[in-house]
């Protein structure tokens, strides 16, 4: 009874998000059992996380694109171009020894992720170009762009420290490591809640959320290192994914551009009589898309020790596919960077947990377009009964 | 028909010698399926070179992997006045009408690369089942038997398909004994290398440390493998791959894959101009060194072919690379430990 009182007494957005991690555990379990037991293995926990890392920081900006009421089609275009520069920069045209190397690269790549972004929000956002048409340019021109840059050569190898981006065994924490940010993790979200004390419900989710950390650091620290006996420990890529989310989610929430976001994506007429900076607020949100897109390069190039033309070709439509499970609506004003990660996991669990029972890659992707309109079916439905 | 063609040469070397009369010059068109990719450019280069010592003209369009714009583009290159085609085709089924076109106007038709199973088609190019032998054989030399994992190319692609048939050619044999068993396989969408690497890291995480060995279709899947594999520990596991691209190059110098299928596209372009040259003179193809007839009994056709074999490049040849300047020693010897090469050295 107390539970659903209190069910009832959440807030929409707050009962999608538990609805969507039910559902991921749910898919958890039925693969574990599928597969006979070998989804949840520490191993393929692990690479579970890493290859959901890069579309699901693709998701933190996209989810925000989308509720300004606009579309980002490019992504997959930004990060094979932003990835390829990095590649030839660091591979080709500076030392291959000098330690500065990789970070005036990475930073390189981030401004140049950035520039797009800026570039593209300000056609949408002052020349008044819909951002589907824009993004469609975009699309073609820095896919283009990307087969240019190094006239189609794979480019190989990185820099040892800068795989470190890239999760491998390179990049993870080691245990010990893990523990103290998952007690940091734990620390600042008691010290939130802290204020919120009477709400029970509240204090459920964050000992729930807390545990759940517990036991995913448990999982990546049970996974050994080749040929010894330390652990992974937490990857670097869900560090980077996991510090970027909690910064988008603080943005959403306590700064005014969140606000601002919002209320463009509600009504931009409306927003602009009372004052937000309509055009700034969308060309700043494509600003962090093409920044975002950079970093997802930095993660794919790192991972797969090599840059390739046709680096990340098609990912768009993983991104929006996962923004839109997490509950992002494409009518404007209304979208979650957690729900966006969440499906992200969602899409790549899937995938995974398929390949792991030997299915097809045709047959995976009638699956996942089925789960995609399932997720929003499932949605417009619950909506209709509240 | 030697004699024609020996009187045509002198013919344009005399023409040549005048400076280039463009009355002797035939126009060859291309259409390429996807020019985005890495080799494409290399092909251009030396099938305009060989063309142009020719004494011909080179028209090319480009139907960036679209079935439909290729129709168009080979009735393009039709109207601008194409002599002799050289198709590339996407999609080598959907192509045909296209091609029947040019053949009733009475222009030939070569299928480059990717071949179009048509009987008035004469096809040159470095047959993947060719390739997908020798990736087999090489693999076979290192691991003659155990657990094999198959990363196979684009599902949609019929050379991802001539690839492993040749792979298979070679092994069924030793799997049908149970001497290789074929634990997992994978198409991989467009042969993208990251989505390799994650196959390849879901297959680890069901198969762990029994993987004996990785048939790759190609180099770019071949780095996501070694990816995976370096994560996993397990890296220097044989690994096939084709192309000979620089960074496969490079892991086989730093012994983490065995063996790349070398196509070396300079020698197929030049081999194509000729071949332009020779039909266009009235040449019959059959008549050319290293000509064959493929056989299709299951549609019942046959073609004149000039099928050309990749070169089995390892550890013990890359210096054959080297000196065809296909790849600087320093390329090669990118990360390579001292004393391990002696090409490094």
């Amino acid at each position: 009874m107390a539970l659903g009182v209190a069910l009832k007494r959440m807030d929409e957005g707050s009962r999608r998000l538990l609805a969507l991690a039910l559902s991921l555990v749910a898919i958890w379990a039925v693969f574990q059992v599928l597969t006979g037991g070998l989804f949840l293995t520490p191993r393929n926990f692990y690479n579970l996380a890493v290859q959901s890392s890069t579309v699901a920081v693709l998701t933190i900006g996209m989810v925000m694109v989308i509720m300004t009421r606009n579309i980002d089609l490019s992504v997959g275009s930004i990060l094979g171009l932003t990835g390829m520069v990095i590649a030839l920069l660091q591979i080709e045209v500076f030392p291959a020894d000098a330690a500065w190397n990789w970070p005036l690269t990475v930073l390189l790549g981030l401004a140049l992720g950035t520039v797009i972004g800026l570039w593209q929000g300000f056609l949408v956002a002052y020349i008044g170009i819909p951002s589907f048409v824009v993004t469609l340019a975009g699309l073609l021109i820095f896919r283009g762009a990307t087969f240019e840059v190094a006239q189609g050569q794979t480019l190989s190898p990185f820099q040892n420290i800068y795989r470190i981006f890239g999760g491998g065994a390179a990049g993870s924490l080691g245990e010990t490591a893990s523990w103290i940010v998952a007690a940091l993790c734990a620390g600042i979200a008691g010290i939130l809640i802290m204020r919120a004390r009477r709400d029970r419900l509240l204090l459920v989710t964050t000992a729930l959320g807390i545990a759940g950390l517990v036991a995913a650091v448990a999982m990546f620290n049970a996974y050994d290192r080749p040929r010894s006996e330390l652990g992974h420990g937490i990857p670097s890529t869900i560090l980077i994914l996991g510090c970027l989310a909690a910064i988008a989610v603080f943005v959403m929430r306590r700064m005014p551009i969140g606000t601002h976001i919002l209320a463009v994506g509600k009504d931009v007429e409306a927003a602009r009589l009372v004052g937000v900076p309509t055009r700034r607020v969308v060309l700043k949100v494509f600003a962090a898309m093409g920044a975002l897109c950079a970093v997802g390069a930095i993660i794919t190039t790192a991972r797969l020790n090599a840059g390739t033309t046709n680096l990340g070709t098609l990912m768009e439509l993983n991104v929006i596919a996962a923004a839109v499970i997490g509950g992002a609506s494409l009518d404007g004003g209304r979208g979650s960077i957690i729900g966006g990660v969440l499906g992200a996991f969602v899409i790549q669990s899937l995938d995974t947990g398929l390949v792991l029972l030997g299915v097809s890659s045709s047959m995976r992707q009638i699956l996942i377009g089925f789960v995609l309109i399932g997720a929003v079916w499932f949605d417009r439905v619950a909506a209709r009964h509240r | 028909m030697t004699i024609t063609t020996l009187l045509r040469k002198t013919v344009l070397a005399t023409a040549l010698s005048v400076g280039a009369q463009a009355a002797m010059a035939e126009t060859i068109g291309v259409s390429w399926a996807r020019f985005q990719e890495e080799r494409w450019k290399t092909d251009e280069a030396a099938l305009k070179e060989r063309l142009e010592e020719l004494g011909h003209n080179l028209l090319t369009a480009d139907a960036r992997g679209s079935v439909e714009r290729q129709a168009a583009d080979i009735e393009g290159l039709l109207a601008r006045g194409a002599e002799v085609l050289l198709v590339v085709g996407h999609d080598t089924t959907a192509v045909i009408p296209a091609v029947e076109r040019a053949l009733a106007e009475g222009v030939p038709v070569i299928a480059y690369e990717r071949q179009i199973k048509h009987p008035d088609v004469t096809y040159i190019g470095f047959d993947p089942v060719l390739v997908g032998e020798a990736q087999a054989r090489a693999l076979m030399e290192v691991q003659p038997e155990g657990n094999y994992v198959l990363i196979k190319g684009g599902q949609q692609d019929q050379y991802a398909h001539g690839t492993f048939q040749g792979q298979m050619n070679v092994i069924s044999e030793a799997v049908e004994s149970g001497k290789i068993n074929i634990i997992a396989e994978q198409w991989t969408t467009d042969w993208k290398p990251e989505v390799a690497q994650s196959n390849m890291e879901n297959i680890i995480t069901a198969h762990g440390d029994s993987i004996e060995a990785v048939l790759s279709s190609n180099d770019g899947m071949a780095s996501g493998v070694a990816a995976a594999l370096e994560q996993a520990g397990m890296l220097g596991l044989p690994l096939s791959g084709q192309d000979g691209d620089i960074a496969a190059v490079n892991r086989i110098a730093r012994g983490a894959q065995t063996m790349t299928a070398w196509k070396d596209v300079r020698v197929l372009g030049r081999a194509a101009a000729e071949l332009a040259n020779a039909i266009a003179g009235g040449t019959d193809p059959m008549t050319l060194d290293g000509a064959t007839t493929f056989v299709d009994e299951e549609m019942g056709i046959e073609q004149a072919a000039l099928p050309l074999e990749p070169v089995t490049i390892t550890i013990e040849n890359i210096d054959l690379m080297v000196d065809a300047g296909w790849i600087t020693t320093e390329e090669v010897c990118r990360g390579v430990e001292s004393g391990k090469l002696s090409l490094c050295d």
